[in-house]
């Protein structure tokens, strides 16, 4: 009877473990086929993306539209985490097996095209695409994607900055709204009324801050250029102005107090979170995606958007430095032309009208005018008015696109070292700019010694 | 004879065929990407386009020509010296406290193992939270004792120093391979030393520590390693490095020379330099081994 017993025990484990076995290698075969077709008919076209949380779900809606307005493609979206999108990138071409199209922080299009990543997309265009595109699109967000006469990428999420204002609490304050600064130095006064601390000192409310040298600079009727024949605009008078006076206002309201200040803060985009709706701060420099937010998250707060004014002398009104995403084609992707189809679709080449309603999802900048007038765009703009202030920036010729250099990430970093360097008081502003460019010649001569020809 | 060897001879087979799969994969995922990591080091390589050979120059370059390449090797270094002692020290420590036999042990032992086991990504995070200056933890804790603690991840020597209090919380794997030492010394030694008498400490200057020197050395080689391959926390929490280059590691800077750069030739001669610092340092601890580790047991 006892042996009966070991025995059936025996079987039920073995049968047991080849339960387990079965079921690790269902969910391992299942899982392998993650890519939901609801038309397995049609030819796939894979599109990876950086977008997430809400944002996401107005992505997965462009898509839907898409592939329900034709019967030949089918795109599949997939969410990819920003941190490692390139090197994800960089590893589906090389292992064959890319994305169709993907969006890709600007910063990088110009490496990736320098090193034969991206297809030309003018390659993909039809004559008259191509007309269409290179005469219609905002010259800023048009040269962002070009790389030595050819386009690798084309925008449909560029981003530019202006000021968040709330009203109330300027009003508190005893400032009026409606009289605005007409310079920096008057902002920067304001920002300093506005400023709230703790019977300690901390800051608990921030009225305004200025930070993002390279954005920055263009105010200053500067900003950080390596031209064609090798002349380069880093350690200028403009860009050295802009870093001092980040650099002197940081000082006044005391670096280490504005670390802990915004450290406390919870800011997530494409959330409720942002500190701006919740009165932590009074006056914001930021994105055009905020108008939107604020829309969904809180259409009872009383704001408007304002293009930061310049300082009063050599100050540029309405700079700007355009980023953001880009679409691009991989150059081994499968289906290069239903990337094009989609891409086509979603920026409104080939019907502005249709495509304003996209970039009103998610709060996205248009990539031409076409699109900014179309009566969709215009009946959005009625609702969200703030808008317009980024549109007004876009259109100006003071607007401009980063350098399309191959080293445009080396050139970034370096940027943001100086501002760092600078702002923690660990150099002067001037040493700090003349640092970056001399690192900046050192990588580029190292560049050429390698047989790279920028 | 040939009967016999006809056997053995099969019996090798059989073990090869047994390994083959991992020799295989060993070969093609490994050793030969070895292989060719060295030749790329001698080469302006951006993965598409074939490899250009540029002789030393990409060596040259890195000892002469970048900063970044001294700091952040002093930044590892730095933080290896720190850290590998401190580790073992702590993992010490613990696992003495965790050797003594008291009610609900085991729970403990649980308890301080687990964080080895959270993913190093979560762990990250986590301490990004509790390191922040304003409504992190410890900041909060010391409030509390009227002290203003410091901006931890965002201030030049605290990230540093934020970075090595963090790898402390991973001691929990070692301390498994110190109370395993701990478990194996005979208890012969004690009761000898008992009737000599030996008082506790004398027990453990010449007993336990003697004993235990196979598993600190064994802690200490693959620290050493460790430290010098220390990537994924400095990525997830300052992926540039800073404050102040602070915190840009050794491999974090390899990474970005790689896949930011797209400069892979310049970044295989990055990982064989530090293939050759990790083998001669370990080449000169297991030089040192004669002379302080003892495997009588």
């Amino acid at each position: 009877m006892e042996a009966k017993t070991a025995l059936d025990s025996g079987k039920l484990k073995i049968w047991l473990i080849w339960g387990v076995a079965l079921l690790i290698t269902i969910v391992v075969f299942a899982s392998g086929h993650s890519t939901p077709r609801k038309y397995p008919e049609r030819k796939l076209v894979r599109f990876w993306h950086r977008w997430q949380g809400d944002w996401e779900k107005q992505v997965q809606k462009i898509v839907d539209a898409f592939n329900a307005s034709q019967d030949e493609y089918e795109v599949v979206p997939v969410s990819i985490p920003g941190s490692g999108a390139d090197a994800k990138f960089i590893l589906g071409v090389i292992g064959g097996d890319p994305p169709d199209l993907m969006s890709m922080g600007s910063g990088a299009v110009p490496n990736m095209a320098a090193n034969g990543f991206l297809t030309p997309l003018d390659t993909l265009m039809t004559a008259d695409e191509k007309t269409r595109f290179f005469r219609d699109s905002y010259p800023a967000i048009r040269d962002i994607g070009m790389y030595r006469g050819h386009c690798y990428g084309v925008t449909i999420g560029a981003d530019l900055m202006a000021l968040y204002v709330n009203d109330k609490q300027l009003r508190e304050a005893g400032l009026d709204p409606n009289k605005f600064p007409k310079t920096l130095e008057e902002l920067e006064d304001w920002g300093m009324k506005l400023n709230k601390y703790d019977s300690k000192g901390n800051l608990t409310r921030l009225g305004f801050l200025i930070n993002d040298l390279a954005y920055f600079s263009h105010y200053f009727g500067g900003g950080f250029y390596v031209h064609d024949d090798g002349t380069l605009e880093l350690n200028t008078p403009q860009n050295l102005r802009a870093l001092q006076a980040i650099v002197d206002y940081r000082k006044k309201i005391g670096f280490e107090n504005v670390l802990r200040f915004q450290a406390g803060l919870n800011d997530i985009e494409g959330a409720a979170s942002w500190a701006f709706m919740h009165g932590d701060l009074s006056i914001t420099f930021d994105g055009q995606w905020r108008v939107e937010e604020l829309r969904k998250f809180k259409p009872d707060l009383e704001y408007r958007v304002i293009p930061i004014p310049p300082p009063k002398v050599g100050g540029t009104p309405l700079g700007a430095l355009v980023g953001g995403n880009y679409m691009i084609v991989p150059i081994s992707a499968k289906q290069k032309q239903g990337a094009w189809e989609f891409l086509k679709f979603w920026s409104g080449l080939d019907n502005p009208d249709r495509a304003a309603a996209f970039y009103n999802m998610g709060g996205w900048l248009p990539y031409s005018p076409a699109v900014a007038k179309s009566p969709t765009f215009q009946k959005w703009l009625k609702g969200d008015r703030q808008f317009q202030a980024f549109l007004d920036i876009l259109a100006s010729p003071n607007c401009k696109a980063p350098p399309p250099i191959a080293n445009l990430q080396f050139l970034s970093d370096l940027i943001d070292r100086a501002e760092d360097q600078a702002t923690r008081g660990a150099e002067t502003p001037k040493q700090a700019l003349e640092e970056l460019e001399t690192k900046y010649k050192e990588e580029s001569a190292k560049r050429r010694e390698l047989g790279y020809d920028e | 004879m040939s009967r016999r060897s006809n056997h053995k001879a099969k019996q090798y087979l059989t073990g090869y065929l047994f390994v083959s799969p991992w020799i295989v994969g060993f070969i093609a995922f490994v050793f030969w990407p070895f292989l060719q990591s060295i030749y790329l080091s001698f080469t302006r390589y951006n993965i598409v386009s074939p490899a250009k050979w540029v002789g030393a120059a990409n060596y040259r370059m890195l000892l002469t020509q970048d900063e970044l390449f001294w700091k952040s090797a002093w930044v590892t270094i730095k933080f290896a010296i720190i850290s590998v002692p401190l580790g073992i020290v702590a993992g010490i420590a613990l696992a003495l406290l965790l050797n003594i036999n008291v009610k609900g042990i085991t729970a403990f032992r649980t308890i301080f193992y687990l964080p080895s086991i959270v993913p190093t990504v979560a762990t990250s995070v986590l301490f990004i939270w509790i390191l922040n200056p304003t409504i992190g933890l410890i900041n909060r804790v010391l409030a509390l004792a009227h002290i203003q603690g410091p901006s931890w991840l965002n201030t030049a020597p605290w990230a540093f120093y934020s970075l090595v209090m963090m790898s402390l919380w991973g001691v929990g794997g070692s301390m498994i391979i110190y109370l395993a030492g701990l478990k194996d010394i005979p208890v012969h030694l004690y009761e000898a030393a008992t009737i000599d008498g030996a008082n506790a400490l004398k027990k453990m200057r010449h007993i336990t520590l003697p004993m235990m020197t196979p598993v600190i050395f064994f802690n200490l080689v693959m620290g050493i390693i460790g430290s010098f391959q220390y990537f994924t926390q400095a990525y997830v929490i300052a992926p540039n490095g800073g404050p102040q280059d602070s915190t840009y590691f050794y491999s974090l800077y390899l990474y970005n020379r790689a896949w930011k750069y797209l400069d892979m030739g310049y970044a295989s001669a990055m990982a064989w330099m530090l293939f050759l610092v990790i083998i001669v340092l370990t080449g000169l601890v297991f030089r040192t081994q004669k002379k302080w580790v003892h495997y009588g047991g």
